[in-house]
């Protein structure tokens, strides 16, 4: 019970953090440019990429419809979506540490497992928040703006079309793994969180690790090759692949796997630190 | 009104009924903690008895607030023995942590809450939640009636004291854990804590842990206490006791040519006793407690006018002795 009464402080504690507001602030401007400027000049953007198929394809319909919005909208934020997350869950114990108010929290009879547990389940309901808000502002609001229509996309293999009966069931795949991968962000994040009494700390160096990963993700060097499919940000895009057809099941479910090896590992590293932490702030 | 429940209405941890009755709330056994090279905690050795107000005396840096700490599980000893209502701390924390109400350093609140909010919050994982009629009672209590939907960013570092004093009982706890509360108050609000931790004890029957550098606070407050220096107990015991070991020091104020006669007749009827001439009209003279009557007595048979005659504060030389030594 007192797992949920804790839980229920770190949303309070979240929803009342003016900080909370930076990231859904960040979104909602994000992608209110991204929807006028296609709105606005869209058609040029999308007669760009369709031209160099229009010598074997012709198009007919709204291709710059809301669920093409959607997909662009996802791709361009989707990077930038972790620094948002990090910006709130990063701080949940450093902040707190910095504060003075983890001192408080800790001569409370409630668990340093429960305790860290109930951040970690408010840090990935925040996560979820962000996700859907996201899925709301580019699914909903694109739609509504530009009106339904079969998506189009390019990806390495070519051109792949689907049919838009066939896009909704997609789009609530990819924001669950989207989510789940930001998850991993809010877990780390918050992981990291322990081992500093500043709150900038965590933020900076989730950021960091986030980069390095993608960079050597995406560096052409055979060193790195085996450890490659190890790191979490090789999957963070696994979304993109309910835009395949076929869908490779069998790829998300490895990313999957992946992803939640990291959750684990994090959880377990932020718990024997949290519980050995001594607080002298 | 706050009212303070009794032990038995207590339903949410209970006790077997001889813990109560037992007499020693807190043992703290060969406690010892280190961090990277530097020794903290040595040797810390201490009781504290139902219903004291036991003092934790020493420099800055001594090894008070560690000690604190530890037995409030914020920190891990390295070696030692904790335990409270006769329960191990290390097996026990939660039980335990549910009959303390503490308050650590200088009160830190969620500064983007109100002080109702900060409360409410603190009080939902404290063991007992509080009703809001509880709160705002607990407010009314120490002084912030008015004040409860006001952010506790804007609230002065005596406010954020009385709001931490509010935290520290709203759970209505057994044992009260405060680290140098008087710290940072104007002199009124050093003297409204220090009543309100006399009556805390006296009315409320609480055992009350307050640890402070300022000797004389020490003095007026606690009823025991133990010197903690360089991470050990040098001693521990009643306040009464520990001073009775030593001489005290009285100052007496007289007349120039009291002070003569004074002099005089200390040589002749008191040879023994110690003393320090002050100025022109003073004396400061080592005794026994019990002597002061007689010497007294000597002092108005010779005819020397006395204009004031008083103890200087024991516990100040008591702990330089002892420190120093």
């Amino acid at each position: 019970m007192i797992f949920l009464y804790s839980t229920y402080n770190e949303l309070i504690k979240i929803a009342l953090k003016p900080r909370s507001y930076l990231g859904l602030a960040a979104i909602t401007g994000l992608v209110g440019i991204i929807l006028f400027a296609l709105h606005a000049d869209g058609m040029s953007m999308i007669s760009f990429v369709t031209s160099s198929f229009e010598q074997t394809l012709r198009f007919e319909g709204n291709v710059l419809n809301g669920n093409l919005v959607a997909f662009i909208i996802l791709q361009m934020l989707i990077v930038h979506i972790p620094l948002l997350v990090a910006l709130v869950t990063g701080d949940l114990i450093s902040g707190e540490a910095a504060m003075g108010t983890l001192r408080m929290l800790a001569t409370k009879p409630i668990s340093r497992k429960q305790l860290l547990g109930s951040k970690f389940l408010a840090g990935g309901i925040y996560t979820l928040l962000i996700v859907i808000w996201l899925g709301v502002l580019a699914v909903v609001v694109g739609r509504w703006i530009f009106g339904p229509g079969d998506l189009m996309v390019l990806n390495s293999d070519g051109l792949v079309i689907i049919q838009e009966h066939d896009v909704l069931w997609r789009y609530a795949g990819a924001f669950c793994v989207a989510f789940f991968a930001l998850l991993t962000i809010s877990n780390l994040s918050i992981c990291l969180s322990c081992f500093s009494d500043n709150s900038i700390g965590p933020i900076v160096s989730t950021m960091a690790i986030i980069l390095l990963f993608t960079i050597i993700g995406t560096l052409d060097v055979p060193v790195f090759d085996p450890i490659r499919p190890f790191l979490f940000t090789t999957h963070m895009a696994a979304w993109r692949s309910f835009f395949e057809d076929p869908m490779p099941w069998g790829a998300i479910q490895n990313s999957l796997i992946v992803m939640l090896i990291h959750h684990v590992l994090f959880i377990v590293v932020a718990m024997y630190a949290f519980n050995r932490k001594d607080i002298t702030v | 009104m706050y009212k303070m429940k009794f032990h038995t209405e207590k339903t949410i941890h209970s006790f077997p009924r001889f813990l109560f009755m037992a007499n020693t709330i807190v043992s703290i056994r060969h406690l010892a903690k280190q961090f990277g090279s530097f020794q903290a905690l040595k040797e810390i050795n201490l009781e504290v008895k139902q219903g004291d107000i036991y003092g934790f005396l020493g420099q800055n840096g001594a090894g008070k607030s560690t000690t604190m700490r530890c037995m409030l599980s914020l920190i891990r000893p390295d070696a030692g023995d904790i335990e409270l209502f006769g329960l191990s701390l290390s097996k026990h924390r939660e039980q335990i942590l549910a009959r303390i109400g503490c308050l650590i350093e200088k009160p830190d609140f969620y500064k983007y809450l109100s002080a109702f909010k900060n409360l409410q919050i603190l009080s939902r994982i404290s063991g007992k939640a509080s009703s809001t009629q509880e709160i705002y009672d607990m407010l009314e209590f120490v002084g912030l009636a008015g004040r409860e939907k006001d952010l506790v960013g804007g609230f002065s570092h005596g406010m954020r004291q009385r709001l931490g004093i509010a935290q520290t009982l709203l759970h209505d706890p057994d044992l009260i854990v405060l680290d140098e509360p008087t710290t940072g108050l104007d002199p009124q609000g050093i003297i409204d804590m220090r009543n309100l931790i006399l009556r805390l004890n006296k009315e409320k029957n609480k055992t009350i842990i307050l640890s402070s550098h300022n000797l004389h606070e020490v003095e007026l407050i606690c009823n025991r206490m133990v010197i903690i220096h360089q991470g050990q107990s040098l001693v521990e015991g009643s306040v009464e006791d520990l001073l009775q070991e030593e001489d005290q020091i009285i100052r007496v104020q007289m007349t120039p040519d009291g002070q003569t006669q004074a002099i005089a007749v200390l040589g002749n009827q008191f040879p023994q006793l110690k003393y320090q001439v002050l100025g022109l009209d003073s004396l400061e003279i080592q005794l026994a407690k019990v002597a002061i009557p007689n010497l007294n007595a000597a002092f108005v048979a010779a005819g020397i006018s006395i204009f004031a005659m008083e103890a200087k504060r024991k516990l100040e030389d008591y702990f330089i002795n002892l420190v120093s030594a």
